[in-house]
């Protein structure tokens, strides 16, 4: 397992050093291309940072509504503190359950949004001249379509799955006409070779059991 | 290619994720376990008795009410301040200027190249192309240099590696006739456009 990663390591390292190579001095491109395949979290922070603008927002109304001298909008800060204070008694355990749930699975979403790597379903192209990152998405429509024709199927036979370290080719073969295992594992293989994404996945080819009817 | 600033989010979305886990749990057992809850009734009465003195402590000189309640005013509009100043810095980094540079021959004066140059020569060079759905161009400062991201729709099937090179070809033509190397970042990226879009039979 070790040994997989080291190569992997040395892989990603690889495309980042030529390009910065060919390319103006001063901008690191490995740097961007890390922030490229990884996910910047600002769709998180916004949601965050709205959140606790709004709460602020409604401390500082019922503040203001309290200081001012009008009755409360929804509850003034005194009371809200007493209830507090008070708290498995006066709300139904059921209901304070449940905002308990709620508040630990937004606040569990933020933590792990953090926490976790947040790697982009993407990966990067081995080119000398500039920086490329591909979509997974893309590899997986390129591939099936390598897959596709040498199965000899229609598109709807074929399916591919990209992840970072594998390919996974499920293929739904016509019936009564044999399609060859390994014909799809290398003609995938050598697209994938010709492609040279980093790092480079591994490559499963699936054969349905049940075949597909006037296909 | 933004200049989003990931490590502040990291941090500040940690924060605010682990308080409401904490919040989010303590509502969970107080509504479950009573021995939590006789724990918090001496707590927080706790707390709330030793607020209660030091808003007490503070008290305008000959008027009623704390003057505890301004300075709390105060850092909430800070707190919201701070929280527009973030959101403000998300997705930031886009920038119109291909090249800013003085002119170094005789006449006086600088050069300037607009983003549009760029844009437009490479939009043009791969509109009419049938493997592409699509095509985007922007240009970033990354750490106050101009960089350019080119960001390519193919149809489904359309091997990436070959869109790289045409556009590494693209942009050594471009780097050719603006006479300055700007940094590319290519992203071959897949989108609804390209998802509905019918797939190449025929190359």
């Amino acid at each position: 397992m070790s040994s997989v990663v080291e190569q992997h390591n040395e892989a990603a390292g690889e495309p980042a050093q030529a390009g910065s190579g060919a390319h103006a001095a001063g901008i690191d491109m490995r740097r961007v291309l890390q922030r490229e395949t990884h996910s910047s979290r600002a769709v998180a922070a916004l949601i965050a940072g709205s959140l606790v603008i709004v709460l602020c927002l409604y401390v500082l109304l019922e503040s203001a509504v309290r200081a001012v001298g009008q009755p409360p909008w929804l509850i003034d800060p005194q009371t809200a503190a007493e209830r507090i204070t008070a708290l498995p008694s006066g709300v139904p355990p059921l209901l304070l359950g449940a905002a308990g749930a709620v508040i630990a699975a937004v606040g569990l979403f933020f933590f792990l949004n953090a926490v976790l790597p947040g790697r982009r379903a993407r990966h990067l192209l081995h080119d000398p001249r500039i920086a490329v990152v591909v979509d997974d998405e893309v590899i997986a429509a390129a591939l099936a379509r390598s897959a596709r024709l040498a199965a000899n199927v229609t598109q709807e036979q074929v399916m591919v799955v990209v992840s970072q370290r594998q390919v996974v080719v499920n293929v739904r073969p016509t019936s009564g006409v044999p399609v060859s295992e390994n014909a799809i594992l290398h003609a995938v293989e050598e697209e994938l070779q010709a492609m040279g994404p980093v790092p480079m996945p591994q490559v499963t080819v699936n054969l349905s059991t049940s075949g597909v009817v006037g296909a | 290619m933004t200049s989003t600033p990931r490590l502040l989010n990291r941090i500040l979305l940690g924060i605010l994720g682990l308080k409401l886990l904490v919040v989010g749990v303590l509502l969970i057992l107080l509504a479950a376990v009573p021995a939590v809850a006789a724990w918090w009734h001496s707590w927080s009465k706790g707390v709330s008795d030793s607020a209660a003195a030091v808003f007490e402590a503070t008290q305008f000189p000959g008027r009623h009410g704390s003057w505890l309640w301004i300075v709390l005013a105060l850092a909430v509009v800070l707190l919201i301040v701070l929280m527009v100043a973030w959101i403000a810095q998300q997705g930031k980094g886009r920038t119109d200027l291909l090249l800013a540079a003085e002119d170094p021959g005789g006449v006086p004066g600088d050069i300037r190249i607009g983003g549009g140059v760029a844009e437009q020569a490479l939009k043009n060079a791969l509109a009419d192309r049938p493997d592409l759905a699509g095509a985007t161009v922007a240009i970033y400062s990354v750490k106050g240099q101009p960089a350019l991201k080119l960001r390519l729709h193919p149809r489904p099937g359309v091997a990436p590696q070959a869109v790289a090179a045409e556009a590494a070809d693209l942009v050594d033509a471009l780097s050719e006739v603006v006479g300055l190397r700007t940094p590319v970042l290519v992203h071959i990226a897949a989108g609804a456009r390209t998802r509905f879009s019918r797939a190449e039979r025929v190359r």
